[in-house]
């Protein structure tokens, strides 16, 4: 056994540590390994780069996962190699105090920063729904967005609003790349994202000095490139044709395709299946729950049901929400009886008036 | 009254039609499949793969239903006078003229079609660009979900859908379309082929339908 206690409370990150650390980046990013002693170099560089870290609408579910992995040396190496100047959650600083360093740091290092924004913002009624000492989250990201290098939306708030943003959207939540425009924005999606996505996109980062390549939805392509089906352990099941019908039966239980009870892997883009989370080796398919698609936009209005293939169809004005395959077939019984009508009228008419076939 | 045989359909557009029947329930029922499969193979190691056949024909349909498509834009533009789409849509007073008259056939309040039309009537013609255009959606989500890596379908898939799922869900919606369509299609083209007999049915087989 691993000398956990002492590992969790010694606050240094060992050699070992940090260079395990960044052999899992280099593989998270596709990478060989002769780049490693590269990114060793940029990562212990002196200059580390300025980090502000901004928390808006959101469950800081994100920097929990960041901060408690299994074994620690994920966060440390990510806090090791930046210097996180604010960080709400973490910072030992509070009130005005914690403000100034915000202040002094952007100031000091306009232009050069790396800006990581959690959570969504709240655009309506002037974004009153999230204020931080006396300022709208609009507000503070208008005033500090423009003075960063660089822009790390980290989770699916801040890259697509979140839960918050689920239909009707009552906050007018948003992700940040809706909001600015004119800066290198690069969204790490996910409710919450593996910690190794933004290490590897921050060594990425320090090594080439540019951020890595993104998708249509500005998500790094080494991480959200791939669906999580087209990597999916139980993946020979769906071609075999073997499902999971419900929780607990015995299929389940024989480790089946998991696509029945609603798996949104076939939809959903991420690299789950391959770089697994808290080092224990897991994620949500390999102990038997279906994939949610929380790295995709609106999931939460898009794969619920979570247990469902598709969503529902909203009737609009009726209220009504029906499963769509029960609406289609309701539809077409009600074609079909119209057809029966119309015929039974045509056969109707032509008994009553006697029509002969004598224009024929 | 004696029968006169016209030209009507070309071949391409009969084996438009054909290719795109045949497509449609080829791809709903492999699409169910997809949907929600209803095997389950629990013999292990039975190696029959019914999920990765099922999606290999419907791959298969799928472009079989694409050139259908592409052939049937073709037509609308350069086919004879029946088959482009100024006769299909209602943009001149003899086509709109047509809705009326076949909503009066179609209610059993007139009888007889206007003697001038050798093609489709206005109902028709306007359903069918109506089921072309849900077809280019339907393919455009379709080859966005089979290709979702290639720089060209993310693009238009992103634009048009915003995500796999959003792609998935219009994907399985207009397959409704196409089935209810189908039945009306269906019925109606037996309706007419009692009520006026010029051959109708036999027209997209033959290419030719009867006046007088």
């Amino acid at each position: 056994m691993a000398d956990t206690v002492n590992k969790t409370l010694d606050p240094r990150l060992n050699r070992r540590g940090f260079l395990k650390g960044c052999t899992m980046a280099a593989a998270a990013l596709g990478l060989s390994e002769s780049v490693v002693p590269k990114m060793v170099e940029a990562a212990t560089s002196a200059e580390r780069p300025t980090v502000i870290w901004l928390h808006f609408q959101e469950c800081t579910g994100c920097s929990e996962t960041l901060l408690r992995g299994t074994h620690p040396d994920l966060a440390r190496l990510i806090l090791d190699i930046i210097s996180l100047d604010y960080h709400e959650t973490v910072m030992a600083a509070a009130g005005h105090q914690a403000e100034e360093a915000l202040h002094d740091s952007v100031e000091k290092n306009a232009g050069k920063f790396i800006l990581v924004v959690e959570g969504g913002i709240p655009t309506a009624e002037n974004g009153i729904h999230c204020m931080i000492a006396g300022k709208t989250a609009l507000e503070i990201l208008e005033e500090i967005a423009p003075k960063a290098a660089a822009i790390i939306a980290y989770g699916t708030c801040a890259t697509f609003g979140g839960v918050q943003a689920a239909s009707p959207n009552p906050t007018g939540s948003v992700g940040v790349d809706k909001l600015v425009h004119d800066k290198p924005i690069i969204n790490i999606s996910g409710c919450p994202p593996n910690p190794v996505n933004l290490l590897g996109t921050i060594l990425h980062f320090l090594t080439f000095n540019r951020l890595p390549a993104v998708d249509g939805l500005k998500r790094p392509k080494f991480a959200y490139g791939r669906r999580i089906h087209d990597h999916c352990e139980r993946r020979a099941h769906f071609d075999e044709g073997r499902f999971v019908e419900q929780f607990g039966d015995e299929f389940h239980k024989l480790g089946y395709c998991l696509y029945k009870v609603g798996c949104k892997g076939p939809e959903t883009f991420a690299n789950c299946p391959v770089a697994r989370f808290n080092e224990a080796g897991v994620w949500p398919v390999s102990v038997g729950h279906g994939c949610i698609g929380c790295t995709e936009p609106d999931f939460w209005d898009t794969m619920t049901p979570f247990y469902d293939r598709i969503p529902n169809v909203k009737i609009p004005g009726a209220g009504i929400i029906a499963d769509a395959d029960e609406l289609g077939t309701k539809v077409l019984a009600a074609t079909g009886a119209a057809i029966g009508i119309h015929a039974a009228v045509g056969v109707g008419k032509r008994l009553i008036k006697g029509k002969s076939d004598s224009d024929e | 009254m004696a029968y006169q045989k016209k030209h009507c359909w070309s071949i391409l557009l009969r084996l438009y039609h054909w290719a795109f029947a045949l497509s449609i329930i080829a791809l709903c029922i492999t699409g169910f499949y997809i949907h929600e499969p209803w095997t389950n193979t629990l013999r292990e190691g039975s190696a029959s793969w019914p999920m990765a056949w099922m999606r290999f024909a419907h791959f298969i349909a799928g472009y079989v239903f694409t050139a259908a498509v592409i052939a049937r834009i073709f037509l609308y533009i350069f086919g004879n006078k029946q088959e482009r789409i100024m006769d299909h849509l209602p943009v001149t007073p003899r086509n709109i003229k047509n809705i009326f008259s076949t909503l009066l056939l179609y209610s059993y309040i007139k009888e007889g079609h206007d003697p001038d039309r050798l093609g489709h009537n206005l109902l028709a013609g306007m359903t069918y660009v109506i089921t072309i255009i849900a077809a280019v959606f339907q393919l455009i989500s379709g080859f966005y979900l089979l290709f979702p890596e290639l720089a060209i379908w993310e693009g238009y898939g992103l634009a048009i859908f915003g995500s796999q799922q959003w792609a998935r869900y219009i994907h399985h919606l207009l397959m409704w379309w196409f089935m209810i369509f189908a039945l009306i299609h269906i019925y109606l083209v037996v309706w007419n082929d009692v009520q006026e007999p010029e051959g109708l049915v036999s027209s997209i087989f033959t290419g030719k339908k009867f006046t007088h």
